[in-house]
């Protein structure tokens, strides 16, 4: 039979069951019971087995749709008069933010950003002054200069800025603002990442003056060369050394010196979509090494070949697990 | 299946004799249809082809049979027609630095295309729910605000939909 090939068998109860495990997993993040319920019940038999192979081909053809183009088109009318589809494109395109390569599922902000980078993606920038910004994965900043000043706006991710001399005389002053408060540069280079509600600053030339943006200015702080530190809207923690792992990105790399398991597949995750997460059990495994961002299978590939784990991609890649081997 | 299965040239023969019968009385009715002849001639290609491809044996009503087989195919050209007009005009809005490669482009419409099948049969609001969470990557909470449905109808909607999707994915 030449149509066995195709023919292959369903068990419509599995399928079922493996779309209620989507429909589960769609709606947010997954707990890690939840995910350890799922492949309990994926590897109890193989009609399981088989029907999440389906589910894993459909998220993977889903996944690879970029928003801005396959939603007007999904989505038309019935019947496509020419307006109401320009129309509600227009609404979708304000509505939904989409980047093609940059897409997140909840993540709006940086939409009507000046620059912004896709996730995975580094964006070089030479702004009117000649001074050099860096956008690390998933970043968003907005520039304003005027007579009085030069600010950029980290709205999100991570930048690295290499100030220039202002080409206007008396050189303006030079802020970067976060949500948390504002950093005047003294010196010439340094990375600047907003995180979870706290700014991280590290100076690798000269010097940055940190004023948070709720705290009067006895809060202020200098932060010089070879000096990390990071704040909130009202303190500034003690400043400690930094390395050079904190610059690593710009050259491509992630630089893991005894780096616990757990906060290094944190520090993955910026640089690729969907989720991607750890066995509690070996989140405290050490991992070293320098790893190319910008090619997380390689990455993932390297871990698997040093430590004592395993790499399970599900949903066509949007979902990396890593276990224990 | 039937009991006398012809032979392939003997199938060959008789989708000749359909295509010299009948082809042009096909390609005038799809031309009025469609207002040109070139699109026309493709579906008429396309039809014959089906038909080739089939196991159908006897054409007792020849042109019944055309009509019925073409007008399958029309269904299917005219809503891929319109996708790739929607894919289209998605295009131009789209920032340049954002426009996909060539290549792409047409991977992203095959796959458009497959989807589309895949969600042909069900109810619009389900299919607007599900494209919502896919690939709007609304939350269902959110989903369940802009469609005036219940948080329950919504992943009732998601089940749905991902039923008919598992079905049908290759």
């Amino acid at each position: 039979m030449a149509d066995a090939q195709r023919a292959e068998p369903v068990d419509a109860e599995a399928l079922e069951e493996a779309a209620e495990w989507l429909m589960c997993m769609s709606a947010g993040d997954v707990t890690d019971a939840q995910q350890a319920d799922w492949l309990a019940w994926r590897n109890s038999s193989p009609a399981r087995a088989s029907a999440w192979q389906r589910a894993e081909r459909l998220m993977g053809k889903l996944g690879g749709l970029p928003p801005a183009l396959s939603m007007p088109a999904l989505d038309r009318p019935a019947d496509p008069g020419r307006r109401a589809l320009v129309s509600r494109l227009a609404l979708l395109l304000a509505l939904a933010p989409a980047s093609w390569a940059g897409w997140r599922l909840t993540e709006q902000q940086g939409w009507a950003a000046d620059y912004r980078s896709g996730i995975g993606e580094r964006l070089d920038l030479t702004l009117a002054d000649g001074t050099q910004v860096v956008l690390n994965t998933d970043s968003a900043i907005d520039v304003r200069f005027n007579a009085g000043e030069r600010f950029i706006r980290l709205l999100r991710g991570e930048i690295l800025v290499q100030t220039a001399p202002d080409i206007v005389v008396p050189a303006r002053p030079l802020w970067v603002g976060t949500r948390e408060g504002r950093m005047q540069a003294l010196g010439t280079r340094f990375t600047v990442r907003e995180f979870g509600g706290r700014t991280y600053l590290a100076v690798i030339e000269g010097a940055i003056r940190i004023e948070p943006g709720n705290a009067d200015h006895l809060a202020r702080r200098v932060v010089q060369a070879g000096q990390r530190a990071d704040f909130d809207a009202r303190t500034i923690a003690a400043p400690r050394p930094a390395d050079e792992a904190v610059t690593a990105w710009t050259q491509g790399m992630l630089l893991a010196d005894k780096m616990r398991l757990d906060a290094f597949v944190a520090e993955l995750a910026r640089y690729q979509r969907g989720f991607i997460r750890c066995d509690p059990g070996i989140a405290d495994l050490r991992v070293s090494g320098a790893f190319p961002i910008s090619d997380p299978r390689r990455t993932l590939s390297m871990l698997e070949s040093t430590y004592a784990l395993r790499v399970e991609a599900h949903m066509g890649g949007y979902w990396t697990m890593l276990a224990p081997r | 299946m039937s009991d006398v299965l012809p032979s392939p040239d003997n199938h060959i023969r008789n989708v000749e004799a359909l295509y010299t019968g009948h082809q042009g009385w096909l390609h005038a009715k799809l031309r009025r249809r469609l207002g040109n002849a070139v699109d026309a001639a493709d579906l008429v290609q396309d039809t014959f082809t089906r038909i080739l491809a089939s196991k159908a044996v006897v054409f007792d009503e020849p042109r019944a049979y055309l009509s019925c087989v073409a007008g399958g195919i029309l269904a299917n050209w005219c809503k891929r027609k319109s996708l790739e007009r929607a894919y289209l005009a998605a295009l131009e809005h789209l920032p340049a630095p954002e426009v996909p490669s060539p290549e792409t482009r047409l991977l992203i419409l095959e796959t458009l295309h497959e989807i589309d099948a895949m969600l042909d049969t069900l109810p619009p609001l389900v299919r607007r729910a599900f494209l919502l969470s896919q690939l709007a990557g609304m939350k269902y909470e959110a989903i369940a605000e802009q469609l005036g449905i219940s948080l329950i109808t919504v992943k009732r909607y998601m089940k749905q939909a991902f039923v008919q999707c598992l079905r049908l994915v290759d």
